[in-house]
């Protein structure tokens, strides 16, 4: 166990340095900094004594040491576009793109666990047939599709629900919630069921799958023979076998949700991180993709550390698996 | 067994007597074919060229389908708001959405093939290396892998140089996301080719372990790789369609499935609905079917794989 940890925490390590790598060259030789700095009517002289003050003269590992310590007071710069250092714009972005994605989630357990339990009970019937194929659709849908399609039909000819923002929303020191407003609440509605779509037709096939095997199994039979009513079998003995495997898959969906939040947030000008990085990227706001970079990085380092030391603690076979394909 | 008998029960197995009865199957492979002879065809079969600045028409901008323009055309699918026919426009967007999928999928299974081939038969620290990298590149989603790349070529790239060549970028990033379970399953099988005989006796003749490699081990690892691709195009199409609807995928000039969608997402609110529905619903039908086919084939083709 000692030595498998070591090399993951290694490996995670190394992701995050690599990814600071890029971001730091990305700060360093993408436009001049010192042009951004300075402007156009800047003499040489001040120039040069601008490089001097911000170290550029310097080698360059010791100007990557410098940005890595840096980083990790939590400076990274400051955004050409809002003129606000990188750090706190994420920070506040942060709070809209969490909420969205835990709701997302939550929408697609809520609908996802009850609807494959339903039609891995119900195998023969029209309903669970068309749900199934309804789910296959789910898979080949653009995220960005579903929620045009969702605005257009809810926000533009019912009128029902907003379309863009976050509505109303409720300041707790440095976290802003729309949970607590009608209007947060309502904005909240069509971003996260796009989100969550998706999650939920995975949900769905797969606590079905589960639910499939389990209910073959011997002991699933010997309830049956033992007189337990039909609840008691497919809920207490059989759905909660299935939990295991479909809880490792939401904690894993989690990197998906953030990936695809960026595309759900720029159709509902959301505004969280992934419509704050697609703007810096048509605006070619350099250090505010550099700092993403590296926070992505690092944000799905650990929880893929985190994953892997879980499995590793509970099953042994993993962690000779792990090794063995890590040595080979 | 002979090849009749063979091929007798491969017909008379489960899934394909599924598939001779599931029309689903059957109208997926018609609804494939059907788009990919469009796109083919775009430069005969869409009413209009409407890759030529002239066929842009202000004054029959945004007519709803059905309407007829100022000179008497008829507009099938209506115009969009540079007074484009929208029939013509989606043919050419799913020939742009086709190139940039297709390809990014033949270049991604090229480098996917090539360093699995070569981690899987030489080993040691490079084999290490590329798994490393595979493993951990596997841990982001791969839209996300393929934003990042896009945005950081942008950024590195004046504006100019970008638009020149943001067609490749985006190719080559979609290409860079998607190699890794190409290089995973190549290598997984030629562990086990490696050790088989005819690998022995090629190695004991002395022919060099790159015409291995390439001759005598690729042939027999190649049938997944195939179905891989059919199930990997339906999501490059999707990731091509994304990255454009987010804007930063084709230029603004080229008409793709996504960045015509994006153009009529502005108009959505105007009642518009035409001109970003209808090439969504190409894409989604395009999509449905390739991933449908995809399916089908990996079961067809590879129970194995099915898992």
């Amino acid at each position: 166990m000692g030595s498998f940890a070591l090399q993951r925490v290694l490996q995670t390590i190394l992701v995050v340095l690599a990814a600071a790598l890029v971001s730091f060259a990305l700060f360093r030789y993408v436009g001049d900094p010192v042009n951004n700095m300075v402007g156009q009517a800047a003499t040489l002289a001040q120039r040069e004594a601008m490089r001097r003050a911000l170290g550029l003269n310097d080698p360059v590992v010791l100007q990557f040491l410098r940005f890595l310590r840096d980083a990790l007071a939590g400076d990274l710069g400051v955004s050409y576009r809002f003129g606000v250092p990188v750090g706190r714009l994420i920070l506040e972005r942060l709070p809209a793109t969490l909420e969205l994605s835990l709701c997302a989630m939550a929408i697609a357990t809520a609908l996802g666990i009850p609807l494959g339990v339903w039609t891995a009970l119900h195998r023969r019937s029209a309903a669970s047939h068309v749900l199934m194929i309804l789910s296959l659709i789910g898979v080949a849908l653009p995220t960005f599709l579903v929620g045009i399609v969702l605005i257009l039909i809810f926000s533009v000819w019912l009128g029902w629900l907003p379309s863009f923002g976050r509505g109303a929303t409720v300041a707790f020191g440095g976290w802003t919630t729309g949970l607590l407003t009608f209007g947060g609440l309502k904005a909240l509605i069509l971003p996260s069921l796009t989100l969550g779509l998706f999650q939920m037709t995975l949900i769905l096939r797969l606590v079905r799958a589960e639910m499939l095997e389990v209910l073959r199994t011997d002991y699933i039979k010997f309830a049956r023979a033992r007189g337990l009513t039909g609840w008691a079998v497919n809920y207490r003995h059989a759905l909660k076998n299935t939990l295991v495997p479909v809880i490792t898959v939401i904690g894993l969906q989690f990197g998906n949700i953030f990936a695809f939040s960026i595309i759900v947030e720029t159709v509902f000008q959301w505004p969280g991180l992934g419509l704050l990085v697609i703007q810096s990227i048509q605006f070619a706001d350099v250090p505010l993709l550099a700092a993403y970079l590296v926070m992505v990085a690092l944000a799905f380092a650990l929880l893929n550390l985190a994953v892997d030391l879980a499995y590793a603690a509970i099953d042994p076979r993993i962690r000779a698996g792990m090794l063995a394909r890590g040595r080979a | 067994m002979s090849v009749a008998t063979k091929l007798r029960d491969w017909w008379d197995s489960d899934l394909v007597h599924d598939f001779r009865r599931s029309p689903v199957a059957i109208v997926a492979l018609a609804v494939t074919v059907m788009l990919f002879v469009l796109a083919l065809g775009a430069n005969v079969i869409a009413p209009y060229n409407v890759m030529d600045p002239a066929s842009a028409n202000v004054i029959d901008a945004r007519l709803p389908p059905g309407s007829s323009g100022m000179a008497g055309e008829t507009y099938l699918l209506g115009t969009d708001p540079q007074g484009r026919d929208m029939l013509s426009t989606v043919i050419f967007g799913l020939r742009t959405s086709l190139y940039v999928g297709g390809l990014s999928v033949l270049i991604a299974a090229a480098v996917g093939v090539i360093l699995g081939l070569v981690a899987g038969y030489l080993g040691g620290w490079l084999d290490a290396l590329i798994m490393r990298v595979a493993d951990i590149q596997l841990s982001f989603p791969a839209i996300l892998v393929a934003l990042l790349i896009d945005g950081v070529s942008r950024t590195v790239m004046n504006r100019a140089a970008h638009d020149a060549l943001a067609t490749t970028v985006l190719i080559l990033a979609i290409a860079a996301s998607f190699w890794v379970q190409y290089a995973r399953s190549v290598r997984s099988l030629v562990l086990v080719e490696r050790d088989k005989d005819y690998v022995a006796a090629a190695r004991i003749i002395g022919i060099s372990p790159f015409a291995i490699i390439w001759r005598h081990i690729r042939p027999n690892v190649i049938g997944p790789v195939l179905v891989i691709a059919a199930i990997n195009l339906a999501l490059a199409i999707l990731t091509e369609a994304t990255l454009s609807f987010l804007g930063v995928g084709v230029p603004p000039t080229t008409p793709s499935l996504g960045s015509l969608v994006r153009v009529g997402n502005e108009f959505l609110f105007s009642g518009d609905w035409w001109i970003s529905v209808i090439p969504g619903a190409v894409l989604v039908a395009l999509s449905l079917a390739v991933n449908l086919l995809g399916d089908w084939l990996r079961d067809a083709l590879n129970p194995r794989l099915s898992s």
